[in-house]
């Protein structure tokens, strides 16, 4: 084990990657502490100020673990796979478990180092006073080792199921969403009620470590109408993450056997050569069966975009068509919650979740349909074929971005039906509707283009999808942090400005979401996020032009 | 069927005087050569030696620093938006997309080509036809072995029907089978009016097909012909095996020889299998003249005949030449 654990640490240490991300993380935060060091020589003895940064602080530790801690794991049983070299480990006298250990505390070592780079910074933020040492400090850092543990090994579970390392990092981030975001919403709607309902809700919103972080920094629960009752968060989380590391952790070991390797390649068997009842059953199963023979791209179709339609394994039509088909139930559900619940919730209540579960979907998934574009190419070794091809570098670039503004706007468009009966409810609300779809239009537009343009610099699709994840979470999370951190530190006009970043913000102004009511963010946000697609396409363009232009 | 060695239309690829600098790095240094139509050329050397390099400038990938290369009078430099209907061109990497049946994966490269629709599904299905890959059509392109991908590969060259096709290590990875069937491929190509360039590390296959071979290496052309020419140019030195009739007639054999080849006739004898064996500078008639000396001295000769020297001597003579190259003459024992 320790020969792996060995290998892993210093592979991941040795990358430059790895160098910019300590020196970044430890950069960022001293930066953080300096910023709001005191420069006068008053004291502030309520302990206000540092209350102020050690929040911004935790929060800003929880996103960069959230981030940085299943990037790694996530690639790493995949990689070794498709490079051969599992097979090798798998023949070595080590243990399943060996493996999987060495490769487990590998990332949690570079984890655990990335944290000790920031306890210079956290014992500043303690020396200014007002924060408990054991209540407080020590108990950020528990928790954030325990979400690492957590994150760690979902992704080398996710990982060991992946085909593709792109695959597992977007399959990977999805999940942590998931676990960080989505297990809050049960909770939204049931909290205040009684019932065993409510109770595995309470549970299971412990599952993500944002509760318990805002506990500790005694923020105010998110999103939340009532106060908090139940037992602790912190306590719920200390339990829940680890059974379900070991839950993950002992699925991935018992996975970690010959029969990862042992696949046979595909025959090549489409639908149309099967019998007319496999035919029917798979037409009703897929609606668009991805194995039947597919018909020749027609003249005026861009090729590029017809490719990318066919090649992606996700985004093709069968999983579209579910896809749409779960965001256009998900925000039937929403609607029909209003008409039946409007005593407790109103129209503007329910638009916040819709924005959230739409952006929260372009968010997972704009990255993983857009990073990949030009990378994968690359890695394919497809790019030289397409540049003796007489397809110009703006032909590519626009079948590229079609094939995923397409799969964007079919997103969109599904949770219309929600909205639809949000007007038919309340027909006074047809301009915030017609506002926030401009709104979250843009705002799956941004993460497109920053994903792709992100993606295009990268000669690796895991890499680029890594990267675009880092960027989009950066500016959609990022601009959350410092709203956050609203009143203080950081004064009402800083929070707008940054606000004014995220179109996602911007919809929850304008349906008023508690928190986002008092910033006038449309439509300057639109002018910005209409601006950063724009460079975003610009720099694509120029990058794609230089990889086809003749060495 | 076409004659192979027609070339009276000139040649259909010609360059001359090709450089490529990349900095201070001479990548290519003052290349000339010239295929003729439906012909093969055979484009070898070490590695880093110039080949991609000049292929990448061929397929209009690179542009020279100084020189001029033009295939069917297209210059791949200034033009190389129609070099690109002229050429197909199979790099070394099969370039794979995920989930894409080969069909799929041909009509995407005839709709980049701007083949339509219609026309598009009846020459998918001809160059299927061709490269012997009718029956992998509704398999998935990343399942296909490394030999199904190359004739893949060669089909997707010929969607567009070019003049020139351009392979780079074709039959690098394949199985003797496959490398045969490869082999067959190729020529067939060439005998239906294409013109090839192909390059390979496995200099017998290539010494099969070729019409003319290019050696590079460091970036200059060292020997360009046909595998005779280029070993006349050599001036290597021969080997002739005589095989006696009679093992009793060794001696009388060797005292013949060395008397019609004088000082330097260096005679090497064989008794287990009945054979002399001399290495030689003379032409093919002075040769005759030995032959009927060794008749008329009253050994029965049952065959004369000169030892084939291959692609890999003519190669490593070459490399010997130029670079001094002991090190991959180690290599090669």
């Amino acid at each position: 084990m320790l020969a792996i654990l060995r290998r892993e640490l210093i592979a991941i240490l040795r990358t430059r990657k790895a160098f910019a991300l300590q020196l970044g993380v430890a950069i960022c935060f001293v930066l953080l502490i300096a910023l709001r060091w005191p420069t006068d020589g008053r004291v502030d003895l309520s302990g206000e100020r540092s209350g102020q940064v050690f929040r911004l602080f935790s929060y800003g530790l929880l996103a960069a673990v959230a981030l940085l801690a299943p990037v790694f794991p996530a690639t790493s049983i995949v990689m070794e796979r498709r490079r051969g070299t599992l097979a090798l480990l798998l023949n070595s006298p080590l243990k399943a478990w060996a493996i999987y250990g060495g490769k487990w505390l590998g990332v949690f070592g570079f984890i655990a180092l990335l944290l000790v780079l920031t306890l210079p910074a956290a014992a500043a933020c303690y020396a200014m006073g007002g924060i408990s040492l054991s209540g407080q400090l020590l108990a950020v850092y528990g928790l954030l080792l325990v979400a690492a543990v957590l994150f760690i090994s979902l992704g080398l579970l996710v990982s060991s199921l992946a085909h593709s390392a792109d695959g597992a990092v977007r399959v990977t981030y999805g999940c942590v969403l998931a676990l960080a975001v989505l297990t809050l919403a049960p909770y939204f709607f049931l909290q205040g009620s009684a019932g065993l309902s409510a109770q595995a809700a309470g549970w299971l919103r412990c599952v993500s470590p944002i509760p318990a972080m805002m506990e500790i920094v005694g923020h105010g629960d998110i999103g939340s109408e009532t106060a908090w009752k139940g037992p602790s968060a912190v306590a719920r989380f200390m339990i829940l993450a680890p059974l379900l590391a070991i839950a993950f952790a002992t699925f991935t070991i018992s996975r970690l056997r010959y029969h990862l390797l042992d696949r046979s390649r595909s025959q090549g068997l489409v639908t149309d050569n099967r019998s007319f009842g496999a035919r029917t059953a798979r037409r009703a199963m897929f609606i668009v069966d991805p194995n039947r023979r597919s018909r020749n791209i027609g003249d005026w179709v861009n090729p590029v975009m017809a490719k990318e339609f066919r090649t992606r394994r996700f985004g093709r039509s069968h999983w579209m068509l579910r896809l749409i088909g779960i965001c256009a139930i998900l925000s039937l559900f929403l609607a029909f919650t209003v008409t039946t619940g409007t005593v407790r919730w109103d129209l503007e209540t329910v638009g916040g979740p819709l924005v959230l579960l739409q952006v929260g979907l372009m968010v997972v998934f704009m990255p993983s349909l857009a990073a990949g574009l030009i990378s994968s190419e690359q890695e394919n070794h497809a790019w030289p074929l397409l540049r003796t091809s007489p397809l110009s570098g703006g032909k590519i670039v626009r079948g590229k971005l079609l094939s995923a503004l397409w799969t964007m706007l079919l997103m969109l468009l599904a949770t219309l039906p929600g909205y639809i009966v949000m007007i038919y409810i309340q027909p006074t609300l047809w301009l915030q509707v017609v506002r926030a779809f401009v709104c979250l239009f843009l705002a799956g537009l941004m993460a497109l283009m920053i994903s792709a343009m992100v993606g295009s610099w990268f000669r690796r699709t895991a890499a680029a999808t890594t990267a675009a994840y880092v960027v989009v979470l950066g500016v959609f999370g990022g601009t959350l942090l410092v709203w956050l951190a609203r009143d203080a530190p950081f004064g009402f006009k800083t929070v707008e400005n940054a606000l004014k970043l995220n179109p996602m913000a911007a919809a929850l102004s304008v349906f008023n979401v508690p928190g986002f009511r008092n910033y006038q963010l449309v439509p300057i946000s639109w002018w910005v996020a209409g601006l950063v697609a724009i460079v975003c396409f610009l720099v694509m363009r120029f990058r794609v032009q230089t990889l086809t232009r003749p060495e | 069927m076409i004659d192979r060695n027609r070339t009276d239309d000139g040649p259909v690829v010609e360059v001359r005087n090709l450089c490529k600098r990349y900095g201070e790095f001479v990548a290519l240094d003052d290349l000339s050569l010239s295929v003729m139509r439906g012909q093969i050329l055979g484009f070898i050397g070490p590695n880093g030696a110039g080949k991609t390099t000049t292929i990448k400038i061929l397929v209009g990938l690179a542009k020279p620093t100084s020189g001029i290369a033009k295939i069917a009078g297209v210059d791949c430099a200034s033009d190389s938006a129609k070099i690109k209907r002229v050429v197909g061109y199979m790099p070394d990497g099969f370039g794979s997309y995920d989930n894409m049946r080969v069909r799929e994966y041909l009509d995407f490269f005839g709709a980049a080509f701007g083949i339509p629709r219609r026309q598009r599904v009846s020459r998918i299905a001809e160059v299927l036809e061709i490269t012997n890959a009718t029956y992998m059509q509704d398999r998935y392109v990343e399942s296909l072995s490394h030999g199904m991908q190359q004739r893949v590969g060669i089909a997707r060259t010929l969607l567009h029907d070019p003049e020139v096709l351009i392979f780079d290590e074709p039959a690098n990875g394949l199985d003797p089978q496959a490398r045969i069937e490869m082999r067959e491929l190729l020529l067939k190509l060439a005998a239906s009016g294409k013109t090839l360039i192909v390059t390979s590390h496995i200099l017998p296959e290539l010494s099969r097909i070729c019409d003319q071979v290019a050696i590079i290496t460091q970036g200059k052309l060292r020997a360009s012909g046909s595998l005779e020419e280029i070993m006349r140019n050599l001036n290597q030195r021969r080997t002739i095996e005589v095989q006696l009739a009679s093992p009793s007639d060794l001696a009388v054999g060797e005292s013949v020889l060395k008397g019609c080849l004088g000082e330097q006739g260096v005679v090497t004898v064989s008794p287990a299998e009945g054979m002399l064996r001399f290495e030689t500078t003379r032409s093919d008639e002075q040769l005759s003249q030995v032959l009927a000396g060794l008749v008329a001295g009253g050994v029965r000769v049952s065959q004369f005949r000169e030892l084939q020297t291959d692609l890999e001597d003519a190669f490593m003579s070459v490399l010997q030449q130029h670079d001094g190259a002991s090190a991959i003459v180690t290599e090669k024992v």
